[in-house]
């Protein structure tokens, strides 16, 4: 192994008393690639599983960062696009009917010593009861870069994310942002909404050269070299204003999309009282296991002597930490799952 | 294969770039920037957002700016003027803030 320091504070690990709700047997902190896969493996192997993921959507860094880029290494596709990978891998998992808590960080863990049962305790306060814990927590909690126009607004209106776009139906809608969530959404809006009007702060995009063309030659109105400087409406949010160098426009808006990037933070990982080296991952021996006693990681945040950061990688890294696990709470178990092939599917 | 910041940044440092990285890997020296290789995720964010054009994959560097490569390396692991020891890897560049003080390299330029 590398020679590394422990460069953070272990907080002291507390101790839950007594636990009366349900006890999952697998929770999986991180619902990007790495977790998903996690997820099936632990529904294949008769386990019941929660997957937490602060972002609102499943995919981690592939669906936040580039889900329409094509990927060429992994294994079994000459070339997919991420976010069809992501859906692959989540229709893979709801398989076996994990729970999916969405919109949801988890900033701290305790143990039962007794029943050797873990508590997580989330930002919104829930608490999560598991027998093991998978870390797929990647490069920490990602959240969506706020909209610096709306600090000041409270109503409806603001969204980060267009998981259905049926709802913007007949609706104007502003998009913000020049990379390719925000021409992608406003491409997949042309025809749904009343009116597609995207605000980019700069001249050049950071998006693909076709979507770019088609946006142009699109009805979407392109504001571009300005930036939205006021959300305004009371309850609900009803014009925008647009800055763009002296002059101020306005334009009627019911919804308004920021798409300007994420921001990834390591500082809950390094809450759940784990040995957390070089301020951002977690080391693991060759069963994927943490230094506390049934916490498992995997993917990018698990690192090792030769590791490499890739979807690959972390798959098999996921395959060979739940079955761990499984065996670790079910010392009955087998470690090896058995073939897929065989009967289950 | 990190993302790298050349000379280009050199003197115009208006932190741009800053704005757009995920992780927080851009720190400030005091007349450039410099990107922690160890902990940038290679997501390209930062490139166009560059009015110079000074940052580049690390593969890709224009002639000329290879040294580029190696120096924002040294910015974190090796001790620069007038401090105890390496920056390292921070874990964010917010963390820790300006750094005020550039590598042998660019100090020299
Ligand atoms: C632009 C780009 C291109 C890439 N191209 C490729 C490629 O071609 N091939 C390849 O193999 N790899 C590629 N990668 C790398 C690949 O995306 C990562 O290796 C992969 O996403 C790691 O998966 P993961 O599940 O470990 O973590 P992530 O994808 O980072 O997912 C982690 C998830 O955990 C969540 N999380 C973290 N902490 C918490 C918490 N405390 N509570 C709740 N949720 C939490 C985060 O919100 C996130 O959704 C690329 C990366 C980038 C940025
Ligand atoms: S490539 Fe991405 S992670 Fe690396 S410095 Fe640029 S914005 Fe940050
Ligand atoms: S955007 Fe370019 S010039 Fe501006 S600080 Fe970043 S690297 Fe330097």
């Amino acid at each position: 192994m590398t020679a590394t320091t422990h460069d953070n504070e272990n907080p002291a690990e507390e101790v839950t008393s007594e636990i009366t709700d349900e006890v999952y047997d697998i929770a999986i902190i991180g619902g990007g690639p790495v977790g998903l896969y996690g997820a099936y493996y632990a529904g294949f192997r008769g386990k019941s599983v929660v997957v937490i993921d602060s972002l609102s959507v499943v995919g981690g860094q592939v669906a936040a960062l580039y889900p329409e880029k094509k990927i060429y290494d992994v294994a079994g596709f000459p070339q997919i696009l991420g976010r069809e990978l992501i859906e692959g891998l989540h229709q893979q998992a709801l398989k076996y009917n994990p729970t999916f808590l969405l919109g949801e960080s988890v900033t701290g863990r305790s143990v039962n010593l007794d029943s050797n049962i873990h508590t997580l305790k989330t930002a919104s306060g829930r608490k999560i009861h598991t027998r093991a814990a998978l870390i797929s927590g990647g490069v920490g909690t990602f959240t969506p870069k706020p909209l610096p126009a709306a600090r000041n607004f409270s109503g409806e209106g603001l969204l980060y994310f267009i998981p259905n776009p049926t709802e913007l139906q007949d609706l104007d809608v502003v998009v913000v942002g020049g990379g390719d969530s925000a021409i992608d959404y406003c491409l997949m809006l042309k025809e749904v909404a009343k009116s597609v009007t995207l605000v980019h702060r700069r001249s050049e995009f950071r998006a693909h050269e076709a979507s770019v063309k088609e946006l142009f030659e699109s009805s979407v109105e392109v504001i571009t070299d300005a930036e939205v400087t006021s959300l305004l409406g009371d309850d609900r949010l009803e014009k925008v204003e647009i800055t763009k160098g002296d002059e101020v426009i306005y334009r009627n808006c019911d919804r308004i999309v920021a798409a300007l990037g994420f921001n990834a933070n390591v500082a809950s990982i390094k809450a759940l009282g784990i040995d957390v080296i070089e301020n951002r991952h977690i080391l693991v021996n060759t069963k994927m296991e943490t230094n506390v006693d049934g916490i498992y990681a995997a993917g990018d945040i698990a690192t090792y002597d030769g590791k490499v950061k890739l979807i690959a990688v972390g798959f098999g890294e996921a395959a060979t930490a739940i079955n761990n696990a499984v065996v670790r709470i079910d010392p009955k178990e087998h470690l090896a799952p058995g073939h897929s092939s065989d009967n289950k599917g | 294969m990190p993302y790298v910041i050349t000379s280009q940044c050199i003197g115009t440092m208006d932190k741009s770039c800053v704005d757009e990285c995920p992780v927080d890997c851009i720190y400030e020296g005091d007349k450039k920037l410099y990107i922690n290789p160890f902990e940038c995720i290679d997501c390209g964010a930062c490139e166009p957002a560059c009015p110079t054009n000074a940052i580049w994959q690390d593969r890709r560097v224009p002639e000329g700016e290879e040294a580029h490569v190696q120096d924002n390396k040294d910015f974190f692991e090796l001790t620069l003027l007038g401090r105890e020891g390496p920056i390292g890897n921070a874990g964010g560049s917010q963390m820790v803030g300006a750094i005020g003080v550039d590598t042998e390299l660019v100090r020299g330029l």
